[in-house]
């Protein structure tokens, strides 16, 4: 069981590229569950889940990540003991710090044989500025990417090259080992190479 | 002194009687500053176990909603491991409730999960409306019901403990956190102003608290967490009114913020409290440093990895770092996980009473 993180700042795109890669996982013959904080914001219909044969599971918590923690191991339990999915795609909320979330898939692993797949985090190249240079906002997403195994330049379809080649540059300053990908969950582009990423990699704890 | 919970405290062997003081004074003497006989064994988070609950057969979605199970299942933790307190509530969503948000309880969820704000209830700051008759506002009235029946459940012998959420994290739960966040950069008087609002709205709940028999009160400030705001931020935007709330609440009062908080330690400190907590992410021996011998420091053990995954034979060393690190007493960095076993716990009381 393979537990992959997407990450990111509120609003950077996180349901919609769970749910791409979600099926594009399970249509190479993966069997996918997701862990979401509010199950209300994804859109996928009972038929598509039966589809793919994805289960998807609340693990609440809201904006306060201290009582999700438990719930999350409780979970990630439950799947293995039961549906026993080859990959779980976590989606935390939007001010979680991803290394907080891969200790606590990692305090459980040796119950639920959980390895840790990449931590995705998306940054948002439509509000570069914002997220890099507002107080309230820049050290939480410097967290968020400094813990990154893959950065994802989300919403690469509404960006001009300028954007996205100076969001490129901001954020690998931030973390020089990430790899960078460019995406847009609209044209499709960097999800094949997600979704390969996610089968492929392995992250040594 | 009430006889009857003495009576029904398994293994629990009354060192509070051999040292001729109660479980109550022990905690109200320790946070006033003055002498005690060991450190007490107390928290001012959510305390709610599946042992206890179990016992009770107390199911957990309901436990939030009826003020005598939320009794029961606070009690149950002096009850069946002496531990020095019962505090309520448990979650996180009271004062949002009342301030008109929608919560969800997972009542068909099988497991456990704390209950959420699923629907938030303020845009600007006209949208906060604060309840005429606060009193019986949303949950308050199941807080207060608890308390009350806590206290004559109890007696007088074991401290009853309350929290409320601080106005940043409140703000959070009220409103969507994007907006919150920018505009706090952008028009950072205009969270101000909500923050200001929502701080009354504290105040007021605290004494209502208090009037209904609460003898702690702790005030948690998540939100201000250096994983998430700068110290910058902090100091500027939130301490301000950290400062105001502390000064007109209930005391004993303890500020807990959880994350990093190294950073802000002195600021916290600054904030007035009677005592401050700490979670596991903060260095207890840098904080203590920092705020020299006379601070009371409440933390800072992790309650999942150590007191929920941990093995009972490795609780009881765990728990003492905190205090060889500098802590006043010891205190779980956040609420305790429910489903904690029976002989860690245990394990958990035995360690802290031998100190």
């Amino acid at each position: 069981m393979k537990v992959v993180q997407i990450a990111g700042y509120l609003g950077s795109g996180k349901t919609t590229l769970v749910i791409a890669l979600s099926r594009k996982v399970a249509e190479a013959g993966m069997k996918v569950a997701i862990l979401v904080n509010d199950i209300g914001s994804v859109p996928v219909d009972g038929r598509v889940m039966e589809e793919y044969g994805m289960t998807v599971k609340d693990i609440g918590g809201g904006c306060i990540c201290c009582q999700v923690a438990g719930t999350m191991m409780k979970t990630l339990e439950t799947l293995a003991r039961g549906t026993k999915p080859d990959v779980v795609i976590i989606e935390p909320t939007g001010i979680a710090v991803p290394e907080s979330i891969r200790q606590t898939v990692m305090l459980n692993a040796a119950k639920t044989g959980a390895v840790l797949g990449p931590t995705i985090v998306l940054f948002d190249t439509t509000r570069t500025e914002k997220l890099l240079t507002y107080d309230t906002l820049k050290r939480l997403v410097n967290t968020q990417i400094r813990d990154a195994d893959i950065i994802a330049l989300s919403k690469i379809d509404l960006s001009s090259a300028e954007a996205a080649e100076y969001a490129e540059k901001a954020v690998r300053e931030m973390n020089q080992t990430a790899k960078i990908i460019r995406l847009s969950t609209v044209t499709g582009e960097g999800l094949s190479v997600l979704a390969d990423r996610i089968q492929e990699v392995t992250v040594q704890v | 002194m009430n006889h009857k919970h003495k009576k029904s405290a398994r293994n629990y062997t009354g060192r509070s009687e051999m040292a001729n003081m109660t479980a109550k004074e022990r905690v109200m003497k320790f946070l006033n500053g003055e002498k005690v006989d060991r450190p007490p064994i107390f928290s001012g988070m959510g305390n709610v176990i599946k042992p206890v609950l179990d016992k009770n057969n107390i199911i957990f979605s309901r436990v939030h909603r009826d003020p005598e199970l939320m009794a029961k299942a606070a009690a149950g933790m002096y009850r069946e491991f002496g531990y020095e307190c019962a505090v309520v509530p448990f979650d996180f969503g009271v004062e949002a409730e009342a301030l008109g948000a929608k919560m969800n309880y997972y009542d068909e969820v099988e497991g456990l999960l704390y209950p959420t704000v699923k629907e938030k209830s303020v845009i600007s700051i006209d949208d906060v409306k604060i309840p005429a008759d606060l009193k019986n506002a949303g949950r308050i009235p199941v807080v207060t019901g608890a308390i009350k029946a806590l206290r004559r459940e109890l007696g007088n012998d074991v401290a009853i403990g309350t929290y409320i959420l601080g106005p940043f994290t409140l703000a959070g739960q009220v409103k969507e956190l994007d907006a919150l966040f920018e505009d706090s950069f952008l028009e950072p008087e205009k969270t101000g102003k909500l923050l200001e609002k929502l701080s009354g709205f504290i105040i007021d709940v605290f004494k209502i608290y208090q009037e209904a028999g609460a003898d702690y009160f702790t005030l948690r400030e998540m939100g201000g967490t250096s994983d998430v705001m700068s110290p910058k931020s902090f100091k500027s935007l939130i301490k301000p009114h950290l400062v105001r709330i502390i000064s007109e609440m209930p005391r004993p009062s303890i500020l807990h913020i959880c994350g990093d908080t190294n950073a802000i330690i002195g600021d916290m400190a600054d904030c007035g409290a009677d005592a401050v907590s700490v979670d596991h992410k903060n260095c207890m021996a840098e904080t203590r440093q920092k705020l020299g011998d006379k601070a009371i420091i409440l933390g800072n053990f992790d309650p999942i990895k150590v007191l929920h995954k941990g093995a009972p034979s490795d609780v009881g060393p765990a728990v003492l770092d905190a205090l060889k690190g500098g802590a006043s007493a010891v205190w779980p960095g956040c609420d305790l996980w429910p489903e904690v076993s029976r002989e860690n716990m245990d394990a958990f009381m035995k360690a802290l009473t031998n100190v």
